[in-house]
């Protein structure tokens, strides 16, 4: 951080604005923890309380809109505070999609649990726990102001999406296999698609600690790794004839 | 967000990202209508109160039908750079300016020239609203008669035509006998700007022109000062960071009499490339 400001209570509301991040990014990850835990342990009591703690997320986002409101419009803000304050609005809307995001993989492996365990149920953990190191690092990365390190993770992002597609083409073929595993395999495709998009949150968040640090926005076109959303899947032709 | 991805795998990863280059102005449109043309060229201007050196070898442009800002502390040099300008300084004893400042070509340092002919291309307007104390009419028939000799309508045409560029015409124009000191503050700032334009300067150079005024006044000003750009080169001094940033178009950073930063108004209050720029305009100087 730069030197202090003339004005102390500038800085108090500056840094009150950054715990908020830090306090919304910790949520962040342990919501998404217990969801991951929910669905390998079958805890539907864990997962209910997932889904009870997403409210206090959208709170925290709230008192950081009213600060950062406030301090646009009090303290008219220049250069890098205003990137201060410009990309903790951004970040926190981030955060609290990544919670609703594990909100909804709570919900939905409550109702997975009814069902018999299949196997791909292994598949997702794994997945869950790669989001959940991005998301670790790049709150790192924010509370260090280190931007090497949201570059790390903004790169990093696109094992997820392989993981991702890898999954997709699992479950298809669960599905094409026996389709009484289509009920269980598609809240689990959509628990990887979720998994998946708290990926690409926590990259927003990469691309914005850059900013934030160096002034400038991050244009380069990020790896991709997932092509599900352009598959097609057709029976294969030659066997139906 | 979510979009259509190429199935091409991506195998190249260069890390680490170097930071996104400023866009430039490809070389052609730079030439063309997009450089604004250099009406003042600043060459290393040193200035100098006895023996206390008051700028450091200054040089930067102001751009035509441009504003630009000098901001920085007080006692970093603003004022004096707006004083070198039209040579004010010379009233007083043991100042003196080194360098060049071309205008035109024309080096205005040049002791050859004359100071009155060079003040009426380039007009000045103080902090502290200065009307004469005579009348609206006569404080702008004043400086006007100094340089020409215009017959009873044209001169009261010049005089309706400063005023209404100084966007004061309809507050004034049914006591324009009534003595200049019995308007108010921002109405006085205005008539001395309407007094400096009404000589048709090419320059126009403000000395904190609105730190004296109320909000309102103050916006007056500022809009004055947008509509003025389309006509002239506009420099100005100001305390009021908020104020640099909404009215100029480039903006120079002074401290301790030396250029720290000069550049588009946009980034020096974004994304200066110093470090005293940024603690400068973010409140962080010590």
């Amino acid at each position: 951080m730069a030197a202090e400001h003339i004005i102390k209570s500038y800085d108090e509301e500056l840094s009150r604005l950054n715990k908020i991040i830090v306090e919304m990014g910790g949520l962040a990850e342990s919501q998404l923890a217990s969801a991951i835990d929910a669905v390998v342990q079958r805890d539907s009591d864990l997962a209910g309380r997932v889904v009870e703690g997403d409210a206090a997320v959208d709170q925290l986002e709230r008192d950081l809109d009213n600060l950062a409101i406030r301090l646009l419009a009090l303290r008219q803000p220049m250069a890098r505070d205003l990137r201060e304050i410009v990309v903790a609005l951004k970040i926190a809307s981030d955060l609290e999609r990544i919670c609703d995001y594990a909100a909804n993989v709570a919900k939905r492996s409550i109702a997975l649990s009814q069902a018999p365990p299949i196997q791909p149920v292994y598949a997702l953990p794994r997945m869950g726990r790669l989001a959940l190191l991005l998301v670790k690092d790049v709150i790192d990365a924010y509370v260090e102001r280190d931007p090497d390190k949201a570059l790390a993770v903004w790169n990093r992002d696109e094992e997820l999406d392989e993981m991702y597609a890898s999954i997709f083409r699992e479950f298809l073929t669960y599905m094409m296999e026996d389709p009484r595993n289509i009920g269980a395999c598609t809240h689990l495709l959509f628990m990887a698609k979720n998994i998946e998009r708290i990926g690409d949150h926590a990259t927003n968040i990469a691309e914005n600690l850059y900013y934030l640090v160096h002034g400038t926005p991050l244009t380069q076109a990020r790896p991709k790794g997932d092509n599900s959303s352009i598959q097609v899947v057709a029976p294969d032709r030659a066997g139906m004839r | 967000m979510e979009q259509l991805q190429t199935m091409s795998p991506v195998t190249a990863r260069p890390l680490p990202i170097e930071p996104a280059a400023r866009p430039e102005q490809p070389a052609e449109a730079t030439a063309t209508a997009e450089a604004p043309a250099i009406k003042v060229e600043i060459r290393n201007v040193s200035f100098f109160y006895g023996k206390f050196q008051a700028l450091k070898d200054i040089s930067l442009p102001l751009y035509d039908r441009n504003v630009t800002a000098f901001i920085g502390p007080s006692g970093c040099g603003k004022s004096t750079l707006l004083r070198v300008l039209n040579r004010i300084y010379e009233l007083y004893p043991g100042h003196l300016a080194t360098g060049e400042v071309l205008v035109g070509g024309e080096n205005i340092l040049d002791p050859g020239l004359d100071p009155n002919r060079l003040r009426a291309r380039i007009g000045m307007v103080f902090q502290k609203p200065t009307p004469f104390p005579m009348s609206v009419y006569e404080n702008i028939a004043f400086g006007i008669r100094l340089y020409e000799r215009l017959p009873k309508s044209e001169l009261d045409d010049r005089i309706e035509s400063a005023l209404r560029r100084a966007a004061l015409w309809d507050e004034v124009k049914d006591k324009l006998r009534q003595s200049g000191l019995r308007l108010s503050g921002g109405q006085q700032q205005r008539l001395c700007i309407a007094r400096a334009i009404a000589i048709e300067p090419e320059i126009l150079l403000l000395d904190e022109p609105a730190s004296a005024l109320d909000p309102i006044s103050t916006q007056r000003i500022e809009e004055l000062i947008a509509e003025l750009k389309a006509d002239y080169c506009i420099a100005i001094v100001t305390h009021n960071m908020q104020q640099a940033a909404r009215s100029s178009d480039y903006t120079a950073f002074l401290y301790s009499g030396e250029l720290v930063e000069f550049d588009e108004t946009e980034r020096i209050f974004t994304h200066p490339t110093k470090r005293r720029t940024e603690d400068y305009i973010t409140g962080r100087f010590g």
